[in-house]
């Protein structure tokens, strides 16, 4: 009753979308994700749940898209709704005591209607404008890497990069992109 | 200086000297320290972060049923525009309809049910505890008396009210301030039928208003401004033509102002010169005039333009000189509304107008019956007089309030309505809400389900846009389905009444915003009454009162309006179109009369009528006729929300109580005056009434503009001398080469606009859609005072007046003119202010230090500073209390204080089309391109654009021969090309 009419992933393509990363595990040689015995010495916020993109991203390699995927059409990335967690975790338990704990905090969540809040790490100032989607159209959808850092080996996300202003331009001199102001500040 | 030290580089390094401190401190740039993402349990499927969300519904600011669009992100409604499928307003929005916003988003709305403890304290009560009562009152007040009161509904919640009042026997009464009586009691009188019919003015060739403000509150005042600006903006080329526009009003409104020729008349007497001008076309045969107009032979022989001429205050050639102009058009439209309508003879004006179009061939060309108006289904004000009656007579146990605040507009309202027990339906504790016995906070029509039958053959749906703000309001639909007993929600009951045209589902038509058809157009012929009116000598009426012997006109402000746009910021601080004055009422005086009293601008003067007196301060301006005021409606609020309470004086005061003899208000009275010794500014945006000397609106003739080829120029800019050129090209090539980066390199773009200003009308819908879409902070009267207002697009407007010559008021959009040489930039010491390589002056907020040579140096003044921080929570001068501060757009950066502003060609817009042609791998075309303030114009006056894209729109028309810069003495070299206005008529 909108008037744009967005297509989104639907419930049903989850399960299609592990079997593709199932399937691409089976060639190339699998990252295994390292068990974290002491959380403290981790970089980054602590967050209400243990979520680790070393494993959905690494292990199992489940594309950064299938979570984030406002990236490629939208200036914001999007926070994955509760439901795409409930997708796969659903049915997906966790293997071990301590990774159970952690995604019964997502069943919990789910059940009780109380979405997690997550600390921001990746923050910029109000008169910044980042669109992600010409970012990852310029970069491609393994774009990512180059300011979030390697995700998918990264049990814990921190800020790699510095995101000031210099550490922008860096990137657009080298590349050639334009340095107008106003195409970030307005 | 060669290679030394210049003041740039020297005001450089002692910034950085003197902030070398603050970097090691770190100044407040960077991540914020904890905040919170919070996803959703499930995200909508019309839903992706960072795109708008857009939702068809329907306007309610007035009764006109405007189609609308409303822009929501992330769930939050931040932008009203208009619905491009709605034939009412083509996808255009006043200014009053695009400030609904402020009314969702209001920080004094209502948040829970309220009812009257033992002290007579309204204190919050729970719904079924709300609804209990209501119930028992119902129940109770049966054969006592049970009335509702709405303002007008042409809507299934007036069905609703209407069927739940037949079950309860009660009844229903609509009550607009501004009704139109007189145009139906004047309709019947001309024609036998009191409906009211469209007007084509899109379609006319020749338009006479009589009093009509019908660009600003009059009917359907968006889309008959669009098709004004199609009939009388200048169309060149082989038969090029314009609609000429004449406005006979003693005051000049934004009608006026547009008009060709203004004609101010003596107030009361528009009806005697439409009847002389009837006169000459009809015994001069000029008109295609019906068979049975003979019949009204002896009523125009007594009119002729020589026996009116001394009544009306025009003389008789030019009464003449108009009606074969007129008739000689063969498309004129006459118009007879607003103040013309409001007289104690409104009525027989208005069918003294309908006689002229009668006789002129009009009817059934540009006067349109069958595509009937719903104003003709208003209450009159001769149903709330009796109303009062019985309220105040105790025949009335129970009254219930939607809509409609007589608390505010009639003053015994209070007084007679106390002996009832009164339930209110309300966003606001108005003065109605506020004096209720039960108070039940309604949700915002942007909230809620509904629909509106504007015109015949349209059904206009209304869909909320998003959840509601309170989140314990409920929809007074809803509220009253479940009291009528109705199955299921308010929604329901809408969806019920729905005949769905053929080949369209409901979906489909909510998607789209509602079934938009056309009536088949009916002949109309001369009632009974037709030659009965005006059966006097010729003279002017008497006005309503008996005190003093000044006439006052009271007439609805445009964005106020009757008082419901008084609590909305943006429209406070919309400069008034003709009066400029914002946040304040006034009084308009002509500078003779106000020679003769001794006043001057800002003194405030004591005006007594027979119903009441008001302190009001004066405005002098020759758009008044002289010994004639002119006072606006809509301040003077004595409860409400924080903005409309406790401001100024209230003009309805002044006004009778009864209903005059085609029942309606008479807004015209005798006054007595008094000046005072009192004194304040006015908060204006008026610098001086006069454009000094400079050519700031270029005026053309018809005949002129029509002679005009294509590779001429009207207006030539003088040659500039060789060392100014090469100072501005060398300049401008270095800025260029700086910031020639990546993909500008190859892709030289200038993003200019133009404006013709024969399409401008001045009604300033453009300045509030800047503040809407830019995070423009309101500032309060106070501030407005001291002018530091923040208005990136204002309308200016000049008196030209010369000895010897009629007034002529003009106006133009002014904004940042984004100039190729552009004096601001050179003079900023930090490059806050530069040139961007797609030719706009870039302004990095987070660069400026608030040095305010750019403001200083600019000479279109269009620099706004941010002498405080408008954001700042709980702050003197918060613009944005919460939960106003929702309405904020996401992509527009909230300035701080310290810093400069000004327009930006809106930017962000630029820059997210940039981005969806990148995503889809192609290149911009025009048009993908549209600032907030061309997208609401109502009469297409502004088109945005690549001037250096040889087919775009902006190139074309900066080539027009109307075309001109302002100051283009100054070498400044604008990107906004201006069209000049052409004026119909011997001279400009």
């Amino acid at each position: 009753m909108t008037m744009h009419a967005g297509s989104r992933a639907a419930l049903a393509l989850v399960l299609l979308g592990c079997a593709a990363a199932a399937a691409r595990a089976q060639t190339a040689p699998r990252y295994q994700a390292p068990v974290v015995k002491d959380t403290a010495r981790l970089a980054g916020p602590r967050q209400p749940i243990f979520f680790r993109h070393d494993i959905h991203a690494g292990q199992d390699q489940i594309p950064c898209m299938y979570c984030h995927y406002t990236a490629t059409v939208s200036t914001e990335p999007g926070v994955p709704s509760l439901q795409t967690c409930m997708g796969c975790h659903l049915l997906v338990g966790g293997s071990t005591p301590s990774h159970q704990a952690e995604i019964a905090k997502v069943r919990k969540a789910w059940s009780d209607r109380q979405p997690p809040q997550w600390i921001r790490v990746h923050a910029l100032p109000g008169f910044v404008h980042f669109p992600h989607m010409r970012h990852i159209k310029a970069l491609g959808d393994n774009g990512c890497v180059l300011c979030h850092g390697d995700i998918a080996k990264t049990p814990q996300v921190a800020q790699v990069s510095t995101l000031r202003m210099g550490w922008c331009i860096r990137c657009h001199v080298e590349r050639k992109i334009t340095r107008d102001c106003t195409v970030c500040h307005y | 200086m060669v290679d030394g030290m210049n003041r740039r580089r020297f005001l450089k390094v002692l910034g950085v000297t003197g902030g070398g401190a603050a970097v090691v401190a770190g100044c407040g740039i960077g991540p914020e320290p904890t905040e919170k993402l919070i996803p959703y349990l499930v995200q909508s499927e019309d839903e992706v972060p960072g795109v708008p969300t857009w939702y068809a519904s329907t306007c309610r600011e007035c009764p006109a049923g405007c189609g609308i669009l409303v822009k929501t992100r992330e769930g939050r409604a931040i932008k009203i525009e208009g619905n491009p499928a709605s034939p009412i307003n083509a996808g255009r929005l006043c200014a009053r309809g695009q400030a609904s916003l402020q009314g969702l988003y209001h920080p004094d709305r209502i948040t829970d049910p309220m009812a009257r403890d033992a002290q007579g304290h309204l204190v919050k009560i729970t719904w079924d505890d709300a609804l209990g009562r209501l119930s028992a009152k119902v129940k109770d007040a049966r054969g006592k008396g049970i009335v509702f009161l709405t303002g007008l509904e042409a809507s299934s919640f007036g069905d609703l009210v209407d069927e739940w009042m037949k079950q309860v026997g009660g009844r229903h009464v609509t009550y607009e301030a501004f009704a139109f009586e007189a145009l139906r009691e004047g309709n019947r009188l001309a024609f036998g039928s009191a409906a009211v019919p469209s007007y084509d003015f899109a379609a006319a060739r020749y338009i006479l208003s009589f009093g009509a403000d019908f660009m600003e509150t009059w009917l359907s005042p968006v889309g008959f401004q669009g098709g004004f600006s199609k009939a009388h903006g200048f169309q060149a080329g082989r038969d090029a033509a314009m609609a000429k526009f004449v406005a006979v009003s003693p005051r000049m409104s934004l009608e006026g102002m547009n008009a060709d020729e203004w004609i101010a008349a003596i107030p009361g007497t528009e009806g005697l010169l439409a009847l002389a001008m009837a006169q000459v076309i009809l015994s001069g045969h000029l008109g295609a005039a019906p068979g049975d107009a003979g019949r009204l032979t002896e009523l125009l022989s007594r009119h002729t333009p020589a026996a009116v001429a001394d009544a009306t205050g025009v003389d008789a050639k030019t009464i003449e000189r108009l009606a074969k102009e007129f008739a000689a058009s063969k498309g004129g439209l006459a118009v007879a509304g607003g103040m013309a309508a409001q007289y104690p003879n409104g009525a027989e004006i208005v069918a003294a107008v309908n006689i002229l179009n009668y006789v002129a061939g009009s009817v059934g060309k540009t006067v349109k019956f069958g595509g009937d108006l719903a104003a003709g289904g208003a209450g009159s004000f001769r149903d709330l007089t009796a109303l009062l009656a019985d309220l105040a007579g105790g025949k009335v146990a129970l009254l219930v309030t939607h809509g409609a605040n007589p608390g505010y507009s009639v003053a015994g309202f209070a007084a007679a309505a106390a002996k009832a027990y009164r339930v209110a339906f309300a966003t606001v504790l108005d003065e109605t809400a506020g004096a209720a016995d039960l108070v039940l906070p309604d949700l915002h029509p942007l909230e809620q389900w509904g629909d509106s039958r504007p015109r015949a053959g349209v059904v206009a749906l209304q869909q909320p846009a998003m959840q509601p703000v309170q989140s314990n309001a409920r929809g007074a639909g809803d509220v009253i389905a479940v009291l009528a007993g109705k199955p299921g929600t308010f929604k329901d009951y809408v969806q019920g009444k729905w005949k769905a045209p053929k080949g369209q589902t409901w979906a489909d038509a909510v998607q789209h915003g509602g079934a938009f058809g056309d009536a088949p157009v009916t002949t109309a012929h001369l009632g009974p009454d037709a030659a009965k009116i005006f059966p006097g000598k010729p003279a002017a009426p008497a006005l309503a009162g008996d005190k003093g012997d000044v006439s006052l006109i009271v007439f609805p402000h445009y964005a106020l309006y009757d008082g419901r746009g008084a609590d909305k910021p943006w429209l406070q601080e919309l400069p008034h179109p003709v009066s400029k004055i914002m946040w304040q009422s006034w009084v308009e005086v002509h500078p003779d009369t106000a020679k003769t009293w001794n006043v001057d601008n800002g003194d405030f003067l004591l005006l007594t009528t027979s119903f009441g007196s008001a302190r009001v301060a004066a405005w002098v301006t020759p758009s008044v006729r002289p010994g004639v005021l002119a006072m606006p409606t809509g301040q003077g609020h004595v409860a409400g929300g924080r903005y409309a309470k406790d401001r100024d004086v209230n003009a309805f005061d002044l006004l009778p109580g009864a209903a005059n003899g085609y029942g309606g208000r008479t807004f015209t009275v005798r006054a007595s005056v008094d000046t005072t010794r009192d004194h304040r500014y006015l908060a204006t945006l008026e610098g001086d009434p006069r454009e000094g000397g400079e050519s700031i609106v270029e005026l053309l003739t018809l005949a002129r503009a029509t002679g005009l080829h294509a590779g001429e120029h009207a207006f030539a800019e003088e040659p500039l001398p060789e060392y100014a050129d090469s100072a501005a090209a060398g300049w401008a090539a270095a800025q260029h080469d700086k910031a020639s980066l990546g993909n500008y390199a190859t892709q030289p773009t200038r993003w200019a606009m133009a404006i013709d200003l024969s399409k401008c009308t001045g009604c300033s819908a453009c300045v509030t859609a800047c503040y809407a879409e830019n995070n423009i902070a309101t500032v309060g009267e106070e501030l407005v005072q001291r002018r530091r207002f923040l208005p990136w697009m204002r309308i200016e407007r000049y008196f030209n007046q010369e000895e010897g010559r009629p007034v002529r008021a003009v106006t133009t959009p002014m904004l940042c003119q984004q100039c190729g040489n552009a004096p601001c930039e050179p003079v900023c010491p930090v490059f806050a202010a530069y040139h961007t390589p797609d030719g706009l002056n870039g302004q990095v907020y987070n660069r400026c230090v608030g040095t305010r040579y750019c403001a200083n140096n600019c000479p279109y003044k269009v620099r706004f500073f941010n002498w405080f921080n408008y954001a700042e929570r709980g702050g003197e001068h918060e613009a944005w209390p919460t939960p106003l501060d929702w309405q904020l757009n996401p992509d527009v950066t909230v300035r701080e204080k310290g810093v400069m502003e000004k327009c930006t060609f809106c930017v962000q817009r630029i820059r997210s089309a940039e981005h969806q042609a990148r995503i889809e791998d192609r290149s911009l075309k025009d048009g993908d391109i549209v600032p907030a303030c061309a997208q609401g114009c109502p009469s297409e006056a502004i088109v945005f654009g690549d001037l250096n894209d040889p087919h775009s729109r902006v190139h074309a028309l900066s080539e027009d021969p109307r075309g001109y810069h302002v100051l283009a003495g100054l070498n400044t070299k604008p990107g906004i090309t201006y069209l000049a206005r052409v004026v119909a008529g011997a001279e400009v």
